[in-house]
C-alpha cells in the first residue's frame, strides 16, 4: 500500500515536484531534439506512410520515424511482439529514469485512447485473409490491450508499479498527470510516473476522416479559416514526486505542478458546449485547485486541435478567463497524438518554463474575429514565464487542465 | 480509508437486479450458455445477457445509437443508485464522481467500423459508428444520463481493472470534495473476442467453466456489467484495496497473487475469498495464494456461474463478496480442494482476489462495519 506522508491535511496539501521528463514525438526523440523543433517552429507533418490514404480527405499525419526507433534501443526494443508505440514509451521512460536514477513509482497513471490498435487491425485483416499464424494471433491479441505498452516500458526498467490506464479520449494524458498529481497532493503517494501515448492506426485516422475533423489542408489552429486537425503520435512520461521527499533526497527538481481541473461536457458525444462551458469549468478548477488567479498564468498551450468547434468553444473559455495571456497550439507542428497529447504538451509546457520562451502556433494567416486571443504566430518568441497552463480536451466530454510552475531555487 | 459500499447493480446472462442474480446464484443456477457464429461459419459458446435484463434502460437520446455495453452500463448504474436511495440532481451530481472499467469496451462497434473499411474503402466508413468505439463512450454516456458534469473517469485493463477502478475511486475520494463515486465495469461479448481468446488457447470450446478444475480447460465468455455505488460510510465497507502488481509469464502470476493476499490478509484472515478462477492458469495461480494466506476460508468462483466477462468480472466479484456479507449466504458454484458449502461462522470479512490474464493483478476485502 502507497506510505502516508505526514501531510495527508486537504488544508496543507503536499507540493508535487516534476522531477524527470521523456518524450518521443514528430518533433524529435527526447527532450533536446523537442526542444530544438520548437525553437525552430519545425513542421513535422508528412505524408501518411503507414497505411494506404488513398479514399480519405486527409492525408498527412505527425509520425515518429520506424527507423529510428528501430535503431534505438537495445535488442530486445526490437522484440517483434513489442508494439511500435511500446517502443515509444520505452524510450521516453529510459530518458526519464536517466534523470531520476532509482524513482520508484507506487503507481502509474498513463493515458491512451487506442493501446496497440493496430494490432488490432493485422489482426483482423490476418482473420479475413486467412493469413494469420496461430503464434503470430496469439501475439497480437496479449499485446494489443492497452495497458501493455506501460508494462512493457515498466518491464525494461525492472518496475512493477500498478497501472491505471486512463481511456478519457484525447485528454487522457492530462487526466494522468493530473490525477496523478492529486494522488501525491493527497499525502497517500510518494511517487507517481504519469504520462500518454498514443499510435497512429488506420481505424482512428479513418474515423476522425470520416467525421470531416480531420483536414485535407494544414492544421492552422485557431486560425479564422481553420479546416480541421491532423493526427499524430508519440509517447511522454513525467515522473512525479513529493517535493518535499525530492528535496531530502537531492534530486532535482525541474517544475511544480500546482493545479488540476476535470470536468465532463455532456452536451455532445463528440462536440463540445459552444458556450466554452466545459472548457472554463476544467481551467476554474485548475486554478482553484492551485490557489491562483488567472493573471498569474503567463501562457496556455492550448488544446487547439484546429476543428472549428474545439477552437471556437475553448478560444471563448480563454478570452473570458484570461485577459491577453499567450496563446499557442503546438498541434499545427506535430499532429494531434490524442491519448498522448497532454503528456507531450505538459513536457512542451515544462520545456517552455526551463527556456523561458513561447512555442508557436504554427500555419496561422488569420485572426478569428469571433475570438479574442493572443496568438503566438508562426515563430517561437522569448518569454518570462513562471506559471503555465495547459489543456486537453477529448470526444465523451471530457475535459482537463494542469498547471505547472517553475520553482524557485 | 475505507469506503462504504451504499449500493449495487448488476447485469449478468443470469438476470439483471442485485437480488435476482444472488437468489439464482444460491440456488444453484448456472447461466444458460448460447452461441455466437463469426463469418466463416465458425462456432463459439456464449454467456449472453437476456433482453429482458435491459428493459429498464431509460429511453434517453444517448442511448439510442449506443452499443450493448453502454446500456449494460446504464442499467447498472441506475441500479446501483437506486439501491442507495440517491436520486442525483445538479447538487449532488456536483459531489459525485463517475470511474468507469473495461476491457475490450465496444468491440461490436469497433469491429463493424472497421469491416466497412476492410470490405470497402475509407469512404464507407461511418461517422456515426466511429464515436460510439472510442472507451470512453458508455462513461460519456453515463454521465449524461445522470448528469454528472465533474470528474469522470474510464480505465482500461484486463479483468482487474475493475480493482483498479475502485481503487481510483479511493484515490478521487481522498482528494476531492465528493460524497460519493460511481464505479461501473462493463464488457459486451462478440464472436471476435471469442475467436481472439480461442487463438490465446483460453477459451474452452463448449461448457461448463469449471473454477480450479484440473487440468484448466478454458473459459467462456461473458457479458453484461456491475456497479458499486461509494460513500464515506456504510454497513459494508471496503476496508482495503490493494491496487497490485504485474506479472511477466503466466508462470508467475502466482507470486503475484500471493503479493496482493499477503497485503490484504496481512491484519486479518478472511473468511470467504471470491476468486477469479475461470479454468485457465489464473486457477493455479490463485490456489497457491489462498492456501498460504487464507487457508481456512470457504472459496467462491463466480465465474463458473457467469462466464468471464472480463472488465466487468472484478465488479461483480465485489457484488458477490458483498452479497455473502449482507446475506451471510455463499452460493456452491463451484468446489475448490473440497472446500465448498455455506461457511460454518459468520462471514465478517471477504476477500476478492483477481488475477487478469493479461500481466494484471489486484485484489481487494470487503467487510461489515
Amino acid at each position: 500500500m502507497p506510505e502516508i506522508s505526514p501531510s495527508t491535511d486537504r488544508l496543507n496539501p503536499a507540493r508535487v515536484a516534476i522531477v524527470a521528463a521523456g518524450i518521443v514525438s514528430p518533433l524529435g526523440f527526447g527532450l533536446h531534439e523537442t526542444l530544438g523543433s520548437l525553437r525552430e517552429s519545425r513542421d513535422c507533418v508528412t505524408p501518411v506512410t503507414r497505411f494506404a490514404v488513398d479514399h480519405t480527405r486527409c492525408k498527412t499525419a505527425g509520425q515518429v520515424s520506424d527507423e529510428r526507433l528501430a535503431r534505438a534501443g537495445e535488442p530486445q526494443l526490437r522484440s517483434e511482439r513489442l508494439h511500435r508505440v511500446a517502443r515509444m514509451m520505452i524510450l521516453a521512460l529510459e530518458e526519464a529514469l536517466e534523470q531520476a536514477p532509482g524513482f520508484q513509482p507506487q503507481l502509474s497513471v498513463v493515458g491512451t485512447t487506442s493501446g496497440g490498435m493496430t494490432f488490432g487491425e493485422e489482426y483482423y485483416r490476418g482473420l479475413k485473409g486467412g493469413r494469420i499464424s496461430r503464434r503470430r494471433a496469439a501475439s497480437l491479441i496479449a499485446n494489443y490491450t492497452p495497458q501493455k505498452p506501460v508494462m512493457d516500458a515498466q518491464e525494461t526498467f525492472g518496475l512493477t508499479a500498478p497501472c491505471q490506464v486512463i481511456a478519457n479520449a484525447c485528454a487522457s494524458g492530462t487526466n494522468a498527470i493530473g490525477h496523478a498529481f492529486e494522488c501525491i497532493r493527497s499525502g497517500h503517494y510518494q511517487r507517481v510516473l504519469a504520462g500518454g501515448y498514443d499510435a497512429l492506426s488506420e481505424l482512428v485516422f479513418v474515423g476522425f476522416d470520416s467525421l470531416q475533423a480531420s483536414t485535407p489542408e494544414r492544421c492552422r489552429p485557431f486560425d479564422r479559416e481553420r479546416t480541421g486537425l491532423v493526427l499524430g503520435e508519440g509517447a511522454a512520461i513525467l515522473l512525479l514526486e513529493n517535493l518535499e521527499s525530492a528535496r531530502a533526497r537531492g534530486v532535482t527538481i525541474l517544475a511544480e505542478v500546482l493545479g488540476y481541473g476535470i470536468s465532463t461536457d455532456n452536451h455532445h458525444l463528440t462536440q463540445p458546449n459552444p458556450s466554452g462551458s466545459g472548457a472554463r469549468q476544467a481551467m476554474e478548477g485548475a486554478l482553484h485547485s492551485g490557489g491562483i488567479k488567472p493573471q498569474e498564468i503567463d501562457y496556455v498551450n492550448a488544446h487547439g486541435t484546429a476543428t472549428p468547434f474545439n477552437d471556437a468553444a475553448e478560444g471563448k473559455a480563454i478570452a473570458e478567463l484570461f485577459d491577453g495571456v499567450p496563446v499557442s497550439s503546438t498541434k499545427g507542428m506535430m499532429g494531434h497524438s490524442l491519448g498522448a497529447a497532454g503528456a507531450i504538451e505538459a513536457v512542451i509546457s515544462l520545456l517552455a518554463l526551463q527556456n523561458q520562451f513561447l512555442p508557436p502556433n504554427i500555419n496561422f494567416r488569420h485572426g478569428d474575429a469571433d475570438l479574442n486571443l493572443n496568438i503566438i504566430a508562426n515563430e517561437s518568441q522569448a518569454g518570462s514565464l513562471r506559471t503555465v497552463l495547459s489543456n486537453s480536451f477529448g470526444f465523451g466530454g471530457t475535459n482537463a487542465s494542469v498547471i505547472i510552475r517553475a520553482v524557485d531555487s | 480509508m475505507s469506503l462504504g459500499i451504499a449500493g449495487m447493480g448488476w447485469v449478468t446472462p443470469l438476470g439483471s437486479g442485485v437480488d435476482t442474480v444472488w437468489n439464482r446464484l444460491l440456488n444453484g443456477e448456472v447461466s444458460s450458455a448460447g452461441s455466437i457464429e463469426g463469418p466463416m461459419g465458425q462456432v463459439y459458446p456464449i454467456y449472453a445477457v437476456p433482453a429482458e435484463a435491459t428493459a429498464k434502460a431509460p429511453a434517453h437520446p444517448r442511448l439510442r445509437r449506443s452499443s450493448a455495453i453502454s446500456r449494460f452500463a446504464v442499467v447498472a448504474g441506475l441500479a446501483a443508485l437506486e439501491d442507495a436511495g440517491v436520486t442525483l440532481n445538479d447538487e449532488t451530481a456536483a459531489r459525485t464522481a463517475l470511474v468507469f472499467a473495461v476491457s475490450n469496451g465496444g468491440v461490436v462497434y469497433t469491429k463493424k467500423f472497421y469491416h466497412e473499411i476492410v470490405e470497402s474503402g475509407a469512404k464507407a466508413a461511418s461517422p456515426l459508428l466511429f464515436p460510439e468505439t472510442v472507451f470512453n463512450a458508455p462513461a460519456s454516456h453515463l454521465a449524461a444520463i445522470l448528469g454528472i458534469a465533474g470528474a469522470s473517469y474510464t480505465l482500461v485493463g484486463d479483468g482487474a481493472v475493475g480493482i483498479l477502478a475502485l481503487k481510483m475511486a479511493e484515490d478521487l475520494m481522498a482528494s476531492h470534495a465528493l460524497d460519493r463515486c460511481l464505479v461501473v465495469g462493463a464488457e459486451e461479448a462478440d464472436w471476435l473476442l471469442c475467436d481472439a481468446y480461442r487463438k490465446w488457447r483460453l477459451l474452452r470450446s463448449a461448457p461448463p467453466i469449471e473454477p480450479f478444475g484440473r487440468p484448466p480447460r478454458g473459459m467462456i465468455l461473458s457479458e453484461g456489467a456491475g456497479a458499486v455505488l461509494l460513500t464515506r460510510s456504510a454497513a459494508l465497507q471496503i476496508d482495503k484495496i490493494a491496487a497490485g502488481t504485474n506479472f511477466r509469464k503466466q508462470s508467475e502470476a502466482g507470486a503475484s497473487v500471493q503479493e496482493v493476499f499477503s497485503e490484504l490478509c496481512r491484519e486479518n484472515e478472511s473468511d470467504l475469498v471470491v476468486a477469479s478462477a475461470n479454468g485457465t492458469f489464473i486457477d493455479e495461480a490463485e490456489r497457491g495464494g489462498i492456501a498460504a494466506a487464507c487457508p481456512g476460508a470457504k472459496v467462491l468462483a463466480v465465474k463458473g456461474a457467469l462466464g468471464e466477462s472480463v472488465g466487468a468480472s472484478s465488479l461483480w466479484q465485489t457484488i458477490a463478496a458483498a452479497q455473502s456479507l449482507r446475506t451471510q449466504q455463499v452460493p456452491q458454484v463451484s468446489s475448490f480442494s473440497g472446500e465448498a458449502g455455506p461457511p460454518s461462522g459468520k462471514i465478517r470479512r471477504a476477500l476478492v482476489s483477481v488475477c487478469g490474464l493479461n500481466q494484471q493483478v489486484a485484489g481487494l476485502r470487503v467487510a461489515l462495519s
